[in-house]
C-alpha cells in the first residue's frame, strides 16, 4: 500500500537511535500473515486507553483487513470515573481553604454542575500535578490550606499513591488527604466477560498493569472464559505482533494468554509495588462511569490509614446522579458500541464541548475517534466503520 | 459553537484559538480587517508588521529565557513572510516585587538577539501591575520590517504537488517547557528557540518557494492544518521524514504528547515547487541551525482540506488540529 511517493531523501533520519519496535520494516509481513490466517470476522478489545491511541496514532486501523474489529475497553482511568466522583471532588473544592490536586485530563471532565477546569478558571485553587508525590509537597508547602490529592487510575498509579500515603503519615503531615477513586483492572474484565451480549474473541492486555499484576491476575479469561488474550507493549509493532498472536490462536483453535510484552513483564509482577499496595489499601467495591457499581474492583484506604482519607474527614459521601441524558458512555466502555454510534457524537459532544469523559481523556475511545477520524470524515476510514454510523 | 468563557485552552493555539480569533474579529467590519490572516501582515504592499505577547513559565528554560522569546517570536513571524525584521517595540508588564535583576537578565538576552539580527528597538512601554494581577512578566513585541521578496509569500501560493520542509527537528521548545513543568530532565534537550531570519534569507531568492510559517504554539500538526484548510487542498505528510529528536521523543513518550503539536520557536515550515525542493534543502542546511532540515511530505488534491500522514509502519491517519491543553496522561 503505497500513499506518497516521496524521495528517499525525506528519509532523512535525525538523531534518534533506531528502535526495532518503532520503524519496523518487518510490520508488513505481520500484516500479511494477519491476513492469510483470518477465516472469520474477529472482534479484540483492547483495554488499555494507552493501547487505543497508539492504534490511532500509528494508523493501524488503516492496515488490517475489513474482518477484524477493535473495540476500545475500559482501560482509561479519566473514562471510569464517575460522575459523581467528579461532583465529590468539585464538592469539596468549594469548601474553605482547599486545593485539590489531580492528574492531567480530570480537570476538563464535567460533573454534574462543572467541572475542575471550570472551577479554577473561577478562581478555586485546582493543581496539575504529574505523581502523588508532587501533591504531598503542595501540602507541606502550604500548611495553612488542606491539600486533596484526587488519586485516580488503576494498579499503575495505586503503588505510588500509597508510597505518599505512607510517607505523609511518617512526616506526619496533617493536611493531606486523598480521594481514592483507584480502580482495578481485572474485577471489570470479568464483569465484561460475562456479559452475554458482549461478543469479544481476544483481548489485547495493557502492558503497564501487567508489569505490576503480571500473568496471573489474567489467567481466568483464557482459562474460565476461553478467551484468547495478549498482553501487549504500546509501540505499533507491539500491538501489531499482539493482534497476530490473538488471530492465530484463533486459527489454531487455542485459547490461552501469552505476554508479547516480556521486555517489561515479568510473570510474577512487580512484588514490591504489590506489597505497597497492600500495606496501605483493601479493596472495596467500587463505581465506573457507566457501567456501575463493581465488587472488589477499588480500592480504599485501611483503617489505620483512615486520617488520610478525604470522605471520612470532611464526612462526604459519594453520590451516583444518573449520566447526561442520551450519553452512551457505559456502553463505549463495555464495548457495546463504538463512539460513532453514539448519538451526541460529534454532534453535541466534541472535544470543545465534552459530555462524557470518554471525549475529554487524551487516552478515551471518543476522543481518539474523533481526533484521528476527524469526527467520522476520516477517507482512509474502513467500510465498516462508516456503516455503523447511527442515523439519528 | 457559543463560546462562554476564555479557557486555558483558548490558549493553546489549536482549534480552540481559532475560535477565539473568530470572536475577537467578528466584531470588527470588513473594510477594518486585513484580508489573508498569517501571522505577519503585509501593509501598503512592502512594510511587514506583527506582535506577539510572550508568558512562559518557567521564564528561565533550557535554551533560552522570555527575553529572547520574545525577540525571536516576533522577528521569525516577519522572517517566514520573507520580511527582513528590522524594528521592533516592546511592551513590558511586571507583577510588583519583581526583581530587576532578573529583568535586567532578560532584556539583556533580547538586546543579543536584536544586536545579532540588527533590529532598532525604537518603541517601548512598561506597566507595574499589582502583585497577584499577572504571574511575574508579560512582554509584548511588535516588529516590523521590509519585504525582501518581489512579490508576497503566502499560503495562497500554494500548489498541488508542491513539496513541504521543515526547517529542522520539530517540538524542542514544547518539549523543554513541558520536561521543565514535569520535572523531567533529559539529557540534551534544549528549546529550538532561536531567529531564524539568517537561514531563511538565503531562500528568497528562489522562484518556486511558496509560502513559509513558524511552528510556534500548536506546532507543525497545527500550521499543516491551515494550510491544508485556508487552501482546500490536501497535505500528506511522512512521518518518517519527520525529524524529531530521541530526547523530544522520550518527553512525549513520558507524558503522552503528540510532537507533531509541541511548539517549536526556531523551526519554519516550507512550500516549495518541487523542482527547487533541493535548493531549499541544501541552502538550509548550510546553517548550523538547519542541519536537520527535512522533506517531509507534500501539498496534494486528494483529501481536500485535510492533512494526513503516513506513519512509520505503513498506515494512514488523520492529523488534525490539538483541541485545548495538552496534558499529560494519567497511566
Ligand atoms: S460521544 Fe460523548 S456522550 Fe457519547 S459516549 Fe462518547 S463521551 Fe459519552
Amino acid at each position: 500500500m503505497k500513499f506518497i511517493n516521496m524521495p528517499n531523501r525525506a528519509m532523512q533520519k535525525s538523531d534518534k537511535k533506531s528502535n526495532p519496535f518503532k520503524a519496523s520494516f518487518t510490520a508488513q509481513h505481520v500484516i500479511e500473515a494477519i491476513g492469510q490466517r483470518i477465516s472469520k470476522p474477529l472482534t479484540f478489545m483492547e483495554v488499555c486507553g494507552t493501547h487505543t491511541v497508539s492504534i490511532f496514532r500509528s494508523g493501524i486501523r488503516s492496515l488490517l483487513p475489513e474482518e477484524l474489529s477493535l473495540v476500545s475497553g475500559p482501560g482509561c482511568p479519566v473514562c471510569v470515573t464517575d460522575q459523581g466522583e467528579i461532583d465529590c471532588a468539585i464538592d469539596i473544592l468549594d469548601m474553605p481553604q482547599i486545593t485539590v490536586a489531580t492528574y492531567g485530563d480530570m480537570l476538563r471532565v464535567p460533573g454534574t454542575k462543572s467541572s475542575l477546569s471550570e472551577r479554577k478558571s473561577e478562581g478555586k485553587d485546582v493543581r496539575l500535578v504529574t505523581s502523588a508525590a508532587q501533591a504531598l509537597s503542595i501540602a507541606e508547602n502550604n500548611p495553612e490550606r488542606e491539600v486533596v490529592f484526587l488519586a485516580v487510575g488503576f494498579e499503575t498509579t495505586a503503588p505510588a499513591t500509597a508510597a505518599t500515603v505512607l510517607e505523609a503519615r511518617e512526616k506526619n503531615i496533617s493536611n493531606f488527604s486523598i480521594l481514592s477513586y483507584h480502580k482495578q483492572t481485572p474485577p471489570v474484565l470479568e464483569q465484561l466477560v460475562q456479559d452475554p451480549d458482549l461478543k469479544i474473541d481476544g483481548f489485547i492486555l495493557p502492558g503497564h498493569v501487567s508489569v505490576i499484576l503480571g500473568h496471573n491476575a489474567y489467567r481466568f479469561i483464557a482459562q474460565k472464559y476461553k478467551i484468547p488474550c495478549a498482553i501487549a507493549g504500546f509501540e505499533p509493532m507491539d500491538i501489531l505482533l499482539a493482534i497476530a498472536d490473538l488471530v492465530f490462536q484463533h486459527a489454531n483453535g487455542q485459547a490461552v494468554l501469552h505476554s508479547l510484552y516480556p521486555r517489561a513483564v515479568r510473570p510474577e509482577g512487580n512484588q514490591k509495588a504489590l506489597s505497597m499496595i497492600d500495606r496501605v489499601f483493601t479493596p472495596c467495591s467500587a463505581r465506573w462511569r457507566g457501567l456501575g457499581e463493581i465488587p472488589l474492583s477499588g480500592y480504599m484506604l485501611k483503617e489505620e490509614f483512615s486520617s488520610f482519607d478525604t470522605l471520612l474527614r470532611f464526612q462526604i459521601t459519594l453520590t451516583s446522579p444518573p449520566p447526561p441524558a442520551g450519553c452512551r458512555c457505559g456502553d463505549v466502555l463495555a464495548g457495546h458500541i463504538r463512539p460513532l454510534e453514539c448519538p451526541l457524537f460529534a454532534k453535541r459532544c466534541t472535544p470543545m464541548t465534552p459530555v462524557g469523559p470518554c471525549m475529554v481523556s487524551s487516552e478515551g475511545s471518543c476522543s481518539a475517534y474523533y481526533k484521528y477520524n476527524r469526527g467520522g470524515e476520516s477517507p482512509w476510514k474502513k467500510s465498516h466503520l462508516a456503516t455503523e454510523v447511527a442515523d439519528d | 459553537m457559543s463560546l462562554e468563557k476564555v479557557t486555558l485552552g483558548h490558549g493553546s493555539g489549536g482549534r480552540l484559538t481559532q475560535d477565539l480569533i473568530q470572536v475577537i474579529l467578528s466584531v470588527f467590519p470588513k473594510k477594518n480587517l486585513t484580508s489573508d490572516l498569517e501571522d505577519c501582515a503585509l501593509i501598503w504592499e512592502k512594510i511587514g508588521v506583527t506582535i506577539d505577547s510572550f508568558t512562559v513559565s518557567p521564564r528561565d528554560f533550557p535554551g533560552g529565557d522570555i527575553g529572547e522569546l520574545a525577540i525571536c517570536g516576533s522577528a521569525n513571524d516577519l522572517a517566514v513572510r520573507g520580511v527582513k525584521p528590522q524594528f521592533i517595540t516592546m511592551s513590558v508588564v511586571a507583577e510588583e516585587g519583581f526583581h530587576i535583576d532578573e529583568l535586567t537578565r532578560y532584556m539583556k538576552s533580547a538586546s543579543s538577539i536584536c544586536q545579532k539580527l540588527g533590529i532598532q528597538l525604537v518603541a517601548g512601554d512598561t506597566k507595574v501591575v499589582p502583585k497577584g494581577h499577572v504571574e511575574g512578566l508579560f512582554i509584548t513585541t511588535c516588529a516590523v520590517g521590509e519585504r525582501v521578496t518581489p512579490a508576497p509569500l503566502g499560503m495562497n501560493l500554494l500548489q498541488p504537488s508542491d513539496t513541504i520542509i521543515v526547517s529542522t527537528s520539530i517540538g524542542r521548545h514544547g518539549a523543554a517547557i513541558g520536561a521543565s513543568r514535569f520535572d523531567l530532565n533529559p539529557e540534551d534537550l534544549k528549546s529550538d528557540c532561536a531567529p531564524l531570519w539568517p537561514a531563511l534569507e538565503p531562500l528568497l531568492k528562489i522562484d518556486g518557494l511558496r509560502c513559509m510559517r513558524d511552528c510556534t504554539r500548536g506546532g507543525l500538526g497545527t500550521v499543516m492544518c491551515e494550510w491544508a484548510e485556508g487552501r482546500q487542498l490536501g497535505v500528506t505528510l511522512s512521518e518518517e521524514g519527520i525529524p524529531i529528536r530521541s530526547s523530544v521523543q522520550s518527553v512525549c513518550d513520558i507524558l503522552g504528547f503528540d510532537p507533531l503539536y509541541l511548539a517549536c520557536e526556531g523551526c519554519a515550515a516550507i512550500g516549495v515547487d518541487p523542482k527547487d525542493a533541493d535548493k531549499v534543502l541544501n541552502i538550509l542546511r548550510e546553517n548550523p541551525l538547519c542541519q536537520e532540515a527535512s522533506i517531509i511530505g507534500s501539498v496534494t488534491e486528494e483529501h481536500k482540506g485535510m492533512v494526513a500522514l503516513q506513519t512509520k509502519i505503513g498506515g494512514m491517519r488523520v492529523v488534525d488540529m490539538p483541541v485545548g491543553e495538552m496534558l499529560p496522561r494519567i497511566c
